[in-house]
């Protein structure tokens, strides 16, 4: 369908593909809120701001989202799509369980330093949104659960766990990491790696071997620090 | 319908005003319901924000609940964010006054913890409507309440760490700064949930595994779950 806020072509013969353009656009306009809701807080941001932010028309908003509810779902789906990537990514492959979670965990926490605007918006600005959002929030984190889950078969006593205790961890982790975002400070992040990891493995493996793990000397590919 | 007010209608304390104020019909606790007009407007933000939610209140609402003048909540507060916020702070101090009684009644910290935690589910259980205000509705009511919600839950921290005291290096050194951070959000993500998807009458369930997450770190795991399961 035409627009008039179609961008202009790029200098040179070539077109972009008009589904280029509109996935583009859809990425500029979820850029344009996230970081307006970073600075704002989700229930001053409007439409305006938005629009604004991305350099579009009010309309090319509307083509792609109905309202500003459904554009910040789309945000953060678009967020969590990318930190869980990256721990299918980092963890995926690992076949001993300590490790995988440690793994996992470090993939993690090195999305929310590395994309902290991303990590605030699925994390932070998502349970004050809307309740399609708290609601997308609860699944996302369940993902994780069954990470964790998986810990029962290898601990000694998985039989005897309480039932909610992934959710706890998994609702632990996350307290401390919207801690660090709503004081903005993403570079210390990395160096929570050790206590969570030990954190998280404890109540399955005891606190010596989860420590082990979590103390154990990293190579420089995993280290979570962030680039200088 | 229960009848909200403590004092007869014929004693001195009792206010003209209090005869026009409708019942609770969502079970506010007494202590609400008051005697002075700025109680009375929270009340009626609660009772509006319960059923309309708090992006769908209105000030007209909450006047209607609390059979004031709309110049009369003026005289009290600037906005519908203030008046949550009073609001919020109320429940909140109620919340903590339980919970506080109730773990200062033990002489044991486990039993302590046990005590303040069955306290808080209890209070959330009673009241659905103002678990659902202090803990879903204060999320989307401005950037005061968050923050006061947010020191809320680190305000739960020393009850745990006084769990430090007594214990062996080897305890100790499992633990780091960060762990009574983490217990408590871990906590109040399992109570937020389900009151989140209206499940409270499933809180009071929660007690064991709470009380076991609880206290693991500094009783481990055998000890903690004996005091979970206790009576």
């Amino acid at each position: 369908m035409a627009s008039k806020s179609t961008p202009r072509p790029l200098p040179g013969r070539h077109q972009l593909p008009r589904e280029f353009i509109a996935q583009h656009q859809r990425a500029r306009i979820i850029n344009a809120l996230t970081l307006e809701v970073s600075e704002k807080g989700y229930r001053s941001v409007t439409v305006a701001d938005i629009v604004k932010r991305a350099g579009i028309a009010r309309n090319t908003f509307y083509e792609n989202f109905g309202s500003k509810e459904g554009c910040f779902l789309a945000a953060q789906q678009f967020a969590m799509s990318a930190a869980l990537g990256r721990v299918v990514d980092a963890a995926g492959e690992i076949d001993d369980w300590p490790h995988r979670v440690e793994a996992g965990l470090a993939a993690f926490l090195r999305f929310v330093a590395e994309e902290p605007a991303l990590a605030r918006t699925c994390m932070v600005d998502a349970l004050a949104a809307a309740p399609t959002s708290v609601r997308y929030y609860e699944e996302s984190l369940q993902a994780f659960v069954s990470l964790f889950r998986l810990g029962r078969d290898v601990s000694p006593h998985g039989q005897e766990l309480p039932a909610t205790l992934e959710e706890a961890l998994i609702g632990g982790v996350f307290w401390i990491l919207y801690q660090r975002l709503l004081v903005a400070e993403p570079e210390t992040i990395g160096a929570l790696l050790p206590e969570l990891v030990e954190f998280a493995l404890t109540p399955y493996l005891g606190a010596e071997a989860a420590r082990a793990v979590a103390l154990e000397e990293k190579d420089a590919s995993s280290a979570p620090t962030p680039e200088a | 319908m229960s009848d909200p007010v403590n004092p007869s209608v014929d004693s001195p304390e009792y206010p003209p005003e209090l005869a026009r104020l409708p019942p609770g019909r969502h079970g506010l606790p007494r202590e609400f319901v008051a005697h002075n007009q700025r109680e009375r407007l929270i009340a009626g933000l609660a009772e509006a924000v319960a059923e309309n939610g708090y992006a769908g209140t209105t000030i007209a609402h909450i006047t209607r609940h609390a059979a004031v003048s709309r110049r009369t909540f003026y005289e009290h507060f600037n906005s519908k964010d203030e008046c949550f916020v009073a609001a919020y702070d109320t429940v909140m101090a109620e919340l903590r006054q339980r919970v506080d009684q109730a773990f200062s009644e033990e002489e044991e910290w486990p039993q302590a913890i046990r005590a303040g935690i069955a306290a808080m589910l209890e209070f959330l259980t009673a009241e659905p409507h103002l678990a659902r205000l202090s803990m879903v509705e204060a999320l989307v009511a401005g950037p005061v309440v968050i923050e006061r919600y947010d020191s809320a839950i680190q305000g739960l921290v020393p009850y745990f760490e006084a769990g430090r005291k007594g214990r062996s290096a080897e305890v100790l050194a499992g633990l780091s700064p960060s762990t009574e951070e983490a217990l408590v959000g871990g906590m109040v993500s399992l109570i937020s949930r389900r009151i989140f998807a209206e499940r409270t009458e499933e809180l009071e369930s929660l007690l064991p595994d709470l009380v076991e997450f609880a206290l693991t770190p500094y009783l481990g795991s055998v000890e903690a779950a004996k005091v979970a399961r206790q009576g």
